[in-house]
């Protein structure tokens, strides 16, 4: 006779252990080194929340603070490595194998402890590919997630970042794992659920709110003029002649630089309405001068951003709001709308080799990938058409028949050819080979594949490797675009200009853009205080971005 | 002219460059340079570092009409080293000073800097001490000193220093004025006593706003080249008296200043001392609600400034 309740009894069991510990659902605060030690078993799968914005950091804390000889050998499942404790548990032997997505400030002591031998490493994922892995083949058997408020039955609200949660916690709970939450308060009546409290067995009053990085919000005040001119290009090569209305954005300052020139440059181009009006992103700060000129109609978000919780919430009618008005994001959703009902994903990055890949891995550093990987690739399984998509589709494959022909997705890079402290964007051969040669890695850490990119813009001009028929072509096109790196030196000129002649590149002068146009007034915000001002002093910065 | 520059209605004093802020200051074509940066007067110690130099070394000087009147002026380039104080780029306003003294004619120092070059720290000590004697002699002799402080790189070190000794200060809620910079107390006095990435900090304690409020500047205009424009006319009607019963007081004045917010931890709290209604709210208010707020409760400099 075969048992089918086996995890349904383990359940049982560390629900019984931990309720040694509690009060109801509620764990106290100094309850929780023992609390942990009895629900988490040495060799457990794991999932500590935590991504690029959000963080459960007093259970991080708490589980670092576990003793090796009592709880080892953890395997962690989680979005993000970035704070200090999440590297201490395996410093410390409590974990040994890791699967993870994205670890930004953490990049450079992940790297070493790889090397040190101190992390197994599972596989670097995108945040999608991380989460469809938690429903086939790394299930956590216990989630720690951090909410803003409970109830006593653990009706959690997440507030504006809700971003992972709903994912770990179905993943975990409905697979009879044990879901432990941290929240700042618990309250009588929480304003929304956003997880249902027959999912979540225990929680923690932290008694101050989870860390948040203000990750998305770019200072105008650092925009420069050859970023500024990239925009222009961008917009007026990219965006205009394909119609671009529904994308997504990546951080840099390239791209913030854009949503400071919709309502400036853009207005004077007349594009309002023809572009820019669906978005999947998060809610940058510089999108502030574009929505309340009436460019932008709606925005779905991976998480929020600190500071922009009362715009946002004064904002329905554009973001996605709960019965309580704040923001609901969700990073799973958003990826998904991101890869398959966006046209474009436009971001910038670190190398770009002659091929076209392209990877934000520097030597000795794994920054991981979080998102772009997904938002930066042609979905295969793409079904609907739409004007942006056919148009790129057919000319990549001009001599194709139309009804079976599949569109592109358009995915640029942008950036300049020298990038901070002027270090080449265009290489011969991308650190991330090495590291994969160093770390002994199947696969080198490639951000965007080659065969994805679509454009690559300098201030050199626009690379259309859609119209590139072979691979001489393409290299050409790249090298035509990288001005005076030592790649952009090595072009062949002749060639170079055929392809300009084509419209493969397109020089500013092609689209009639003067450089010398390229200034700081153009920003329709100069500084954070003027994207305060602009939102009616509902974006209220936090303190390290503020002049004033 | 760049594209900037043609629309002066709305430069941004904060944005703009020297040229851009001289352009936009003074009477449309008016202005001459003195020792221009085609006469490449460089500096001679820059090299010894490998270290790229400017053709006016970071500072323009020379004579312009304001509201038709005929002014002499210095404007710094802070987007050139900081806009810090070599020997060349001090020479310049040291002999535009005396220019001033024997022609009497008044000046505008439009700051822009970090302090003294490090690469010429001695010369640019020496030029200070020179610059801040000039400025006393020319006051003495009947001439206005107005300083104009706005720019990215704000006016600290020896530029706060000369600031000091100028017969009235303008600026605007970026414009930064104090002795150290945020990082020099950071990493003399650790960041429990001031955390130089806290920006809002930095502003509340070096800031326009504050300087204003305390009667460290006299008057307070938007980030705009034009509100600048029209405070350096107004400027230019200040008493033009620099007596020694006049520096008494203002040493007086700074001394009660001592006395009462000498123990202050935060500048909130030395506006509350002040009498400012509601005084966490200062830094976010727009110019023309601040200015009613302050206004008779600011403390006033004396006529030594």
């Amino acid at each position: 006779m075969n048992d089918w309740g086996m995890q349904k009894r383990a359940l049982g069991e560390r629900l019984a252990a931990g309720r040694r510990h509690a009060a109801g659902k509620i764990v106290p605060i100094p309850e929780l080194p023992e609390f942990l030690k009895a629900v988490i078993r040495s060799g457990d799968r794991v999932c500590l929340e935590g991504d690029n914005q959000k963080q459960a950091d007093i259970l991080a804390s708490a589980l670092a603070d576990l003793d090796s000889r009592d709880i080892r050998d953890l395997h962690m499942v989680q979005s993000g490595v970035v704070l200090p404790a999440h590297l201490d548990i395996f410093e410390k032997g409590i974990a040994r194998r890791l699967d993870f997505s994205y670890s930004g400030p953490q990049s450079a002591r992940i790297a070493r402890m790889l090397f040190g031998g101190k992390i197994e490493l599972g596989a670097v994922h995108t945040y999608l590919e991380l989460f469809a892995r938690y429903f086939i083949d790394l299930t956590p058997q216990v989630a720690l997630i951090a909410a803003v408020s409970a109830d006593k039955h653990g009706n959690l609200y997440t507030g504006p970042n809700t971003e992972d949660t709903p994912t770990v916690v179905e993943a975990t709970s409905y697979k009879n794992g044990l879901v432990v939450a941290q929240v700042t308060e618990i309250v009588d009546k929480v304003p929304r659920v956003d997880i249902p409290g027959d999912l979540v067995h225990f929680v923690v009053e932290a008694g101050k709110p989870f860390y948040v990085e203000p990750l998305f919000t770019r200072d105008p005040a650092a925009i420069t003029e050859t970023q500024i001119l990239t925009a222009m290009l961008a917009i007026k090569g990219i965006y205009a002649p394909y119609g671009v209305r529904r994308l997504n954005h990546g951080i840099g300052f390239n791209t913030a630089a854009i949503e400071l020139l919709l309502p400036t440059y853009g207005e004077r181009l007349g594009l309002k309405g023809k572009i820019c009006t669906h978005f999947a992103l998060n809610p940058h700060p510089t999108l502030i001068p574009a929505i309340e000129s009436g460019w932008v109609e709606q925005i779905h978000c991976f998480g929020s951003e600190v500071g922009m919780e009362d715009y946002v919430a004064a904002r329905p009618d554009i973001f996605f709001t709960g019965p309580d008005g704040s923001l609901r994001s969700n990073r799973a959703f958003c990826q998904t709308a991101g890869l398959y009902a966006c046209d474009m994903f436009i971001g910038s990055t670190l190398q770009i080799d002659l091929d076209g890949h392209s990877s934000t891995v520097t030597t000795n550093r794994i920054a991981g990938f979080g998102g772009a990987p997904n938002m930066g690739s042609d979905p295969r399984g793409r079904r609907h058409p739409s004007e942006p998509w056919l148009k790129a589709g057919a000319e990549a494959a001009p001599d194709s028949l139309a009804p079976l022909r599949r569109g592109r997705k358009l995915v640029v890079q942008i950036g300049e050819t020298f990038g901070d402290r002027n270090v080449p964007l265009f290489v011969e051969r991308l650190d991330a080979l090495e590291l994969a040669r160093e770390l002994d890695l199947d696969l080198a850490p490639v951000m965007v594949y080659s065969d994805d990119v679509t454009h690559i813009v300098t201030e050199e001009g626009i690379a259309n490797l859609l119209l590139c028929r072979n691979r001489d072509e393409r290299e050409q096109a790249i090298r035509g675009v990288a001005g005076y790196t030592d790649i952009g030196r090595a072009r062949d000129p002749r060639m170079v200009e055929r392809l300009r002649e084509r419209g493969v590149i397109r020089r500013p002068e092609d689209l009639d853009i003067d450089p010398l146009d390229a200034d700081r007034s153009l920003l329709a915000a100069r500084s954070i205080k003027d994207l305060m001002l602009a939102s009616g002093g509902l974006y209220r910065p936090p303190t390290r971005f503020r002049n004033w | 002219m760049t594209a900037a520059t043609a629309n002066t209605s709305s430069l941004s004093w904060y944005e703009a460059g020297a040229r851009q802020r001289i352009d936009a200051l003074l009477d449309p074509r008016s202005f001459s340079e003195f020792i221009g940066p085609e006469q490449r007067e460089t500096s001679p110690h820059l090299p010894i570092f490998d270290l790229p130099r400017q053709f006016d070394d970071g500072i323009i000087v020379g004579r312009g009409r304001l509201g038709g009147l005929p002014v002499l002026l210095a404007a710094q380039e802070g987007r050139f080293m900081g806009g810090a104080f070599g020997e060349v780029h001090g020479a310049k306003l040291t002999g535009l000073l005396r220019a001033a003294r024997m022609l009497g004619q008044n000046v505008l120092i439009l700051f822009d800097t970090g302090g003294v070059r490090l690469q010429e720290a001695n010369a640019g000590e020496l030029a200070i001490a020179e610059i801040m004697r000039a400025v006393i002699e020319a006051r003495r002799a009947g001439v206005r000193v107005i300083g104009l402080i706005g720019g990215r790189a704000g006016c600290y070190g020896g530029g706060s220093l000369i600031a000091g000794t100028c017969s009235s200060l303008i600026v605007s809620e970026q414009g930064r004025i104090s002795v150290s910079g945020p990082e020099v107390i950071e990493t003399n006095k650790g960041v429990e006593e001031f955390d130089s990435r806290d920006r809002a900090l930095v502003w509340r304690t070096m800031g326009g706003k504050h300087r204003y409020l305390i009667g460290g500047a006299d008057i307070f205009v938007d980030d705009d080249a034009s509100a600048f424009r029209q405070a350096s006319i107004e400027a230019l009607q200040c008493q033009a008296r620099c007596d020694l019963p006049m520096i008494e007081a203002e040493q007086r004045r700074l001394e009660r200043r001592l006395k009462h917010f000498g123990e202050a931890n935060d500048a909130v709290e030395i506006w509350q001392a002040v009498g400012i209604d509601k005084p966490a709210e200062i830094p976010g208010l727009p110019t023309e609600e601040y200015l009613r707020r302050a206004a008779d409760k600011r403390e006033n400099a004396d006529d030594a400034r």
